[in-house]
C-alpha cells in the first residue's frame, strides 16, 4: 500500500496547526460522546 | 391546522426557493453550475452535506423509532467522524486535485472508461430511485395525517426543488441548504422545549428523563458485541464507518459537496465540522422522540398512531377486547409512573424499587396491547409486517402542539425533502452530463452547450423524480429494495476507491474481478446468514480491497503507477 503525494503534504487547517490536531479533535470529541452517552444510558437506566 | 400555522408553513416553503434563485443567478458556467466555481466556505460545505444527508423522513421516522425501539439508533453514527477524517486526509485532496467534476471521473484516470461508466450507471440507478423516494415519504404521511392528497404534495415539493435546483445549480442547492439547516435546527429546539413544557403538574425535566431510562429509551449505549444485533458500539463504529466510508466517499451527492469548496482545506474544514455535528444531531432527534414517549405516559395514545389503521381496525369484533386491555395497560403503566416520580422524591429505596418494577411490567403489558391492535389491522388488511412508527411524532404534533409550532414543523419536514432532493438531483444532473453525455456522446461541445444539458438534465430528473414519487404508492416492496440496493453496492464502491487509491499495481481488470467478488460475498451474506446489514459493509469492501490486492500480485514493481492522478 502507497499513500499518494496528495496525502503527505497540503496546506495547513486554518486553526491548530496541523491537521493531524485537527483529526485528534475530532476523534476525541467522537470518544467524549460515547463515554457521556454511556454514563448517560447507566443513569438513567 | 390554524391560520397562523399555514402563513409559517406557506411563508418558509416559499422563502426558501427564492432565496436559493437569488443566490444562484451567478451560474453562467458549467463549473459554476456544477462546482460553484470552486468557491464556497467550509461552513455552508458543511451544513449542505448535513442538509442532503437529512431527509424529511429522518425526522419524522427517527422520532418515532425513539418512541418504540430507545435511542439505540444514535449508534449508526458512531463510525460517521471516523469515516470524516479518513476522507478529509484521503478523498477530499485527490478529488480537488485531480480536477474531477464526479468521483466516477477520477475512475477513469485510474482504471478505465468502463468502469467509470459501470459506477456512474449503478449510482443513476440507485440514486434515481432514491430521490422520487425522499419527495414520496414526506407526502404519504401528510396524506394520512392531515388528508392532503399525495400527489399535490410530491408535485408541489417537486417543482419548488426543481426551480430552484435547475436555475441555480449547487450555489443554489448549497446556500438553500445552509438556510434550511438553520430552520430544521430551530424547529427541533423549539419542538424539544414545546414537548418538555407540556409534562403534566409536577414532572420536571430530570424526572420525564428518568421515566424514560427506567424502561430503556435512554438506551443510547450498548456496548455488548453481537454481529445480529443491528445496532451497538462495534456495528456502530466498524460497520457505521464503512457505511459512511461509502457514502461519503463514493456517492456523488456527498462529493460533489465538497468538491465545491475554496480550497483543499476549506473542503477538509466542511468535513470535520459534518464529522463533530452529526452525532450530537442524530442524539437531539432522538431524545426528542423519548421525551414524547413521556409525555404519552400521562396523556393516552390512540392504539396505533395512523389513523387510517385505527379506522380500519374500529369497525372489526375484536377491537372493543383490544381496545380495553389497551386501556387498562395505559391506566396501570401511568399509576406506576406516577408512582416513580413520587418515590423518587421520597428518597425511599424499597418503594422506588418495587415502583419501577411495576412501572417496567405494565410498560411491557402495554406494548403487548398494542402489538395487538397492529396482529388485528394485519388481520383485517390482510397486510404484514405493520409499523406506524412514521405516524407518531406527526400525530403528536399535529394534536398538542401551539398554533405557529406546528406550521414550523411542517415546514422543517417540507424544508428536509427540498434539501435532499436538490442536492441529489444536482449531483444526478453532474453525472449523467459529464460521466455519460460528455465523455460518450458529445466530448468537444462548448461550456454553454454543457450548461444547458446540465439544466435540461436537472430538470429531467426532476421530472422522473416527482414521476416516480406520484407511482411509489403501488411500489411498497421497492422502498425496501431501493435501501437494500444501496447497501449491496457501497461497499463495491468503496472498495474500488480504497484500491485506486493506496494500490498503486492494481489495475482495471484486477478491479473489475474483485468487484465482482466483493459482490458475491455481500449477496452470500444476504442469502445465506443472519449477519445485520451494517455488516455487509465491512464485509464487502474487505473482499474488494483483498481480491484486488491478490489479482494484481504476480505484477512487478514496473507495473506500479507512478502517482494517484
Amino acid at each position: 500500500m502507497n499513500l499518494p503525494p496528495e496525502m503527505r503534504e497540503g496546506e495547513p487547517p486554518p486553526i491548530l496547526g496541523r491537521w493531524r490536531n485537527m483529526n485528534a479533535v475530532v476523534l476525541a470529541w467522537l470518544a467524549i460522546l460515547i463515554l457521556l452517552f454511556y454514563a448517560f444510558t447507566r443513569y438513567f437506566s | 391546522m390554524t391560520p397562523l400555522d399555514w402563513f409559517v408553513m406557506i411563508a418558509t416553503v416559499i422563502a426558501i426557493p427564492s432565496f436559493g434563485l437569488w443566490r444562484g443567478r451567478g451560474s453562467k458556467t458549467v463549473n459554476q453550475y456544477l462546482l460553484a466555481g470552486k468557491t464556497m466556505p467550509w461552513y455552508a460545505m458543511g451544513l449542505s452535506i448535513m442538509a442532503t444527508q437529512a431527509s424529511a423522513i429522518t425526522f419524522i421516522a427517527t422520532t418515532g423509532q425513539a418512541y418504540v425501539d430507545g435511542m439505540r439508533f444514535v449508534q449508526f453514527y458512531f463510525g460517521l467522524p471516523i469515516a470524516m477524517v479518513i476522507l478529509s486526509a484521503t478523498a477530499v485532496p485527490i478529488f480537488h486535485r485531480s480536477g474531477v467534476y464526479t468521483a466516477y471521473e477520477y475512475l477513469e484516470k485510474r482504471f478505465d472508461a468502463k468502469t467509470r461508466a459501470l459506477a456512474a450507471v449503478v449510482f443513476l440507478i440507485q440514486r434515481g430511485m432514491a430521490v422520487g423516494l425522499a419527495i414520496y415519504a414526506p407526502a404519504i404521511v401528510m396524506s394520512v395525517i392531515f388528508g392532503w392528497p399525495d400527489r399535490i404534495t410530491t408535485l408541489l415539493i417537486g417543482i419548488a426543488c426543481v426551480i430552484y435546483t435547475t436555475t441555480g445549480g449547487i450555489p443554489a442547492v448549497t446556500w438553500t441548504d445552509v438556510l434550511q439547516m438553520s430552520i430544521i435546527f430551530s424547529g427541533l429546539i423549539l419542538g424539544l422545549i414545546t414537548v418538555v413544557s407540556l409534562m403534566p403538574h409536577g414532572v420536571g425535566f430530570t424526572d420525564a428523563v428518568y421515566l424514560a431510562g427506567t424502561v430503556g429509551k435512554l438506551n443510547a449505549v450498548d456496548l455488548h458485541f453481537d454481529p445480529n444485533n443491528r445496532y451497538n458500539l462495534w456495528s456502530g463504529l466498524i460497520g457505521g464507518s464503512f457505511l459512511a466510508l461509502g457514502y461519503f466517499g463514493c456517492d456523488q451527492s456527498q462529493v460533489q459537496r465538497y468538491l465545491t469548496g475554496k480550497s483543499v482545506a476549506q473542503s477538509r474544514i466542511g468535513l470535520l465540522f459534518n464529522a463533530m455535528a452529526k452525532v450530537p444531531m442524530q442524539f437531539f432527534i432522538l431524545f426528542v422522540g423519548a421525551m414524547v414517549f413521556v409525555f404519552y405516559l400521562f396523556i393516552q395514545p390512540p392504539v396505533l398512531f395512523e389513523r387510517a389503521a385505527m379506522k380500519k381496525i374500529s369497525s372489526q369484533p375484536e377491537y372493543a377486547a383490544v381496545q380495553r386491555s389497551f386501556d387498562q395497560a395505559w391506566q396501570r403503566r401511568k399509576a406506576a409512573a406516577e408512582r416513580v416520580s413520587a418515590a423518587r422524591k421520597s428518597d425511599d429505596e424499597t418503594r422506588m424499587r418495587a415502583s419501577v418494577e411495576e412501572y417496567r411490567a405494565a410498560e411491557k403489558d402495554l406494548d403487548t396491547a398494542r402489538q395487538n391492535g397492529a396482529k388485528l389491522y394485519e388481520k383485517t388488511s390482510g397486510a404484514s409486517g405493520f409499523n406506524d412508527t412514521n405516524y407518531i411524532f406527526l400525530s403528536f404534533v399535529t394534536r398538542y402542539f401551539p398554533a405557529g409550532i406546528v406550521g414550523l414543523v411542517i415546514a422543517v419536514i417540507f424544508t428536509a425533502a427540498m434539501s435532499s432532493s436538490s442536492g441529489e438531483l444536482n449531483s444526478l444532473a453532474a453525472v449523467s452530463v459529464m460521466d455519460l453525455y460528455r465523455r460518450h456522446f458529445r466530448p468537444q461541445a462548448s461550456d454553454r452547450h454543457y450548461l444547458m444539458i446540465s439544466r435540461i438534465f436537472t430538470a429531467l430528473w426532476g421530472a422522473w423524480a416527482v414521476v416516480f414519487a406520484q407511482y411509489a404508492k403501488n411500489l411498497g416492496s421497492l422502498v425496501e429494495a431501493v435501501n437494500w440496493v444501496g447497501s449491496f453496492f457501497y461497499p463495491v464502491l468503496l472498495g474500488v476507491f480504497i484500491l485506486a487509491f493506496f494500490f498503486t499495481r492494481v489495475r482495471g481488470p484486477a478491479a473489475f474481478w474483485a468487484m465482482l467478488a466483493g459482490e458475491a460475498s455481500i449477496l452470500a451474506c444476504f442469502f445465506f446468514t443472519k449477519i445485520a446489514f451494517l455488516w455487509y459493509n465491512v464485509i464487502g469492501t474487505v473482499i474488494v480491497v483483498v481480491f484486488g490486492a491478490l489479482f494484481s500480485i504476480r505484477r512487478g514493481r514496473e507495473d506500479r503507477i507512478s502517482a494517484i492522478i
